[in-house]
């Protein structure tokens, strides 16, 4: 369908391919690079087909279905966004802008991920392919149809906004309003709740607290790389928020509602902090698109790693900020 | 005297404020058309619009006497463009990304005529545009607009980051292939470069035309750049006065 020598239908696809098997090649140009990676493969899939042989069908099959919409709607929440640089931004923004082109284009990178997703079922429960292709799909038109409306609306002054909130949520003050906020609404719940809910609802909320307080502008960290800042210089600003959050919500939540509480609401900040250390050193060495590639597939290594063998979490999260930092350290930049 | 392109009282729109507002602009064929003004003025947003990267809020854009200010697809596949130097992938080396543009390195020679000796293609061609200087990656970008043959082209500030050397031997090319029937549009800030090189253009202010710069006029400028920088200087000064 879509080769090296489709011609201009392909020119789109063959791009970003060339872009993607390049990055690729060098990420894994060294022996070691390889046997980690083809390691850490082998042991994510081991570990998922360990974990989803022993659910029963129903559960493993709702739980690979909701992976399949999350995977789906971030390929084309991805693809809108790339498809939009190359309309605004790219050479070959006239293919670009051409419907059959962007067809092409749209076609040949969720058939990839299709077959990588299939493939990946076949291994670790085939039985569990009803559930899993379904749910990309859907997941995948969602994120295509909301990635293109959201850009779409991008021009309605909603630039402008998303700047000042990037901006708002570095500083204490939002790690300070977002612990009240959590902090209340527990004290709130646990006149309802009790035991394992109340911890559930902590967790959710932390995860929303801490996603939203370490937003990371990938536009920002790679002019800020350009201008010749460190890694830990970019990652410390962005960290202020959410780190003035987790030191007021975690010691709180400990005297208000228990220690258990207080370690998920810990746990799921330093998870918050560690991704978007991930995704700023990502960001550092790669393009948006193939970064936030490659920190879903670290990222799902790590809840893999979290289920199966805990003791070795804080191990393999080091391992992995190590690697990314030692080769974003890497870059330099000539600015003439 | 050809007009190819006649652009009446358009306007663009950007993150939701009026960037360019009710621009009229006439492009002779086999001409140099440069517009300048202070950053922000609408420039680019301008340059963009017309090449199919931004949609026009309204008025009319003719392009070879046919209405296109609603078709992005048809503008984009009109004029060669330049990309910005900064959004070059750092994963292709200059060879990759010209041959993904534009095909066949070999055949695309010919389309680029003196620009091949003038921005030092050669040396770039297998160099990671990640490893390149922004001024190499400013080269790169340049080539990709002429990489597809088109003839109406357009440089957003093509000569930022180049050294005076290789500035010096891009405008003689590009004047050599305007003289050989290229119709070119540049976005300036070298005041020098429009008195010079530049056959019409335009300044914008505020995103309005604050003065019209017609052959004549350019004509005097080169003769005296002095008087001709003072004056226009002047200009955007009274222009961005609040």
């Amino acid at each position: 369908m879509v080769g090296e020598g489709a011609g201009p239908a392909a020119r789109l696809f063959r791009y970003d391919r060339r872009i993607a098997a390049n990055a690729a090649r060098a990420t894994f140009s060294g022996w070691h690079d390889r046997l980690i990676a083809t390691t850490m493969l082998l042991f994510a899939l081991a570990a998922a087909r360990s974990w989803l042989l022993d659910r029963t069908w129903p559960i493993a099959a709702w739980t690979i279905f909701g992976a399949g919409v999350l995977i789906g709607l971030t390929a084309g929440r991805l693809i809108a966004v790339r498809l939009a640089f190359h309309a605004f931004h790219g050479p070959l923004a006239a293919d670009a802008l051409r419907p059959a082109l962007r067809g092409h284009y749209l076609i040949a990178w969720f058939a990839i991920g299709l077959a990588l997703l299939a493939i990946f079922t076949v291994i670790a429960r085939p039985s569990l392919l009803i559930a899993i292709l379904p749910g990309y799909l859907i997941g995948s038109f969602v994120g295509y149809v909301t990635g293109s409306l959201s850009i779409a609306g991008f021009g309605a002054g909603k630039a402008g906004f998303d700047r000042m909130f990037r901006s708002w949520i570095q500083r204490p003050g939002a790690g300070i309003v977002a612990a009240a906020i959590l902090l209340l609404s527990l004290a709130v719940a646990a006149q309802y709740l009790r035991g394992d809910a109340l911890v559930v609802v902590a967790g959710i909320e932390t995860a929303l607290s801490g996603f939203a307080l370490t937003i990371v502008d990938d536009s920002s960290v790679r002019f800020q790389t350009i201008a010749g800042r460190g890694a830990w210089r970019i990652i410390g600003p962005q960290a202020r928020g959410a780190m003035v959050f987790v030191g007021i919500a975690a010691p709180v939540c400990s005297f208000a509602f228990g220690v258990a509480l207080a370690a998920v609401v810990a746990a799921t900040s330093i998870a918050t902090l560690l991704l978007m250390a991930m995704r700023t050193l990502a960001y550092r060495i790669h393009g948006k698109g193939f970064a936030d590639f490659i920190v879903s597939i670290l990222t799902g290594l790590l809840i893999l790693t979290a289920f199966s063998m805990p003791i070795l979490l804080p191990f393999v999260g080091i391992a992995i900020l190590w690697q990314l930092q030692r080769r974003s350290a890497a870059r330099t930049w000539l600015l003439a | 005297m050809n007009p190819i392109i006649d652009l009446t009282a358009v306007s663009i729109d950007r993150s939701g404020e009026r960037v360019v507002r009710h621009v009229d602009l006439t492009v002779i064929e086999g001409s140099w058309f440069g517009l300048i003004g202070a950053n922000g003025s609408g420039k680019t947003s301008l340059l963009r619009a017309l090449a199919g990267r931004l949609p026009f809020a309204s008025g009319s854009c003719r392009i070879d006497g046919v209405e296109m200010i609603a078709d992005r697809l048809a503008r984009a596949t009109h004029f060669g463009f330049s990309p910005p130097a900064d959004t070059l992938p750092d994963g292709l080396r200059g060879r990759e990304v010209l041959e993904l543009v534009g095909g066949d390195i070999e055949t695309m020679w010919p389309c680029l005529g003196p620009l091949r000796k003038a921005l030092g293609l050669d040396a770039l061609l297998d160099r990671w545009i990640g490893d390149c200087s922004a001024g190499m990656r400013q080269r790169i970008t340049i080539a990709l607009a002429f990489a597809q043959g088109h003839t109406r082209v357009i440089l957003d500030e093509p000569f930022n980051w180049l050294d005076p050397v290789a500035a010096f031997d891009l405008r003689q090319a590009l004047r050599a292939m305007v003289n050989n029937g290229l119709t070119l549009m540049t976005a300036l800030h070298d005041l020098g470069t429009l008195a010079v090189a530049c056959d019409a253009g335009i300044m914008l202010a505020g995103g309005n035309v604050a003065m019209g710069l017609d052959s004549r006029l350019l004509e005097t400028a080169a003769q005296d750049p002095q008087a001709f920088e003072r004056q226009t200087i002047d200009r955007l000064r009274a222009a961005s006065a609040p």
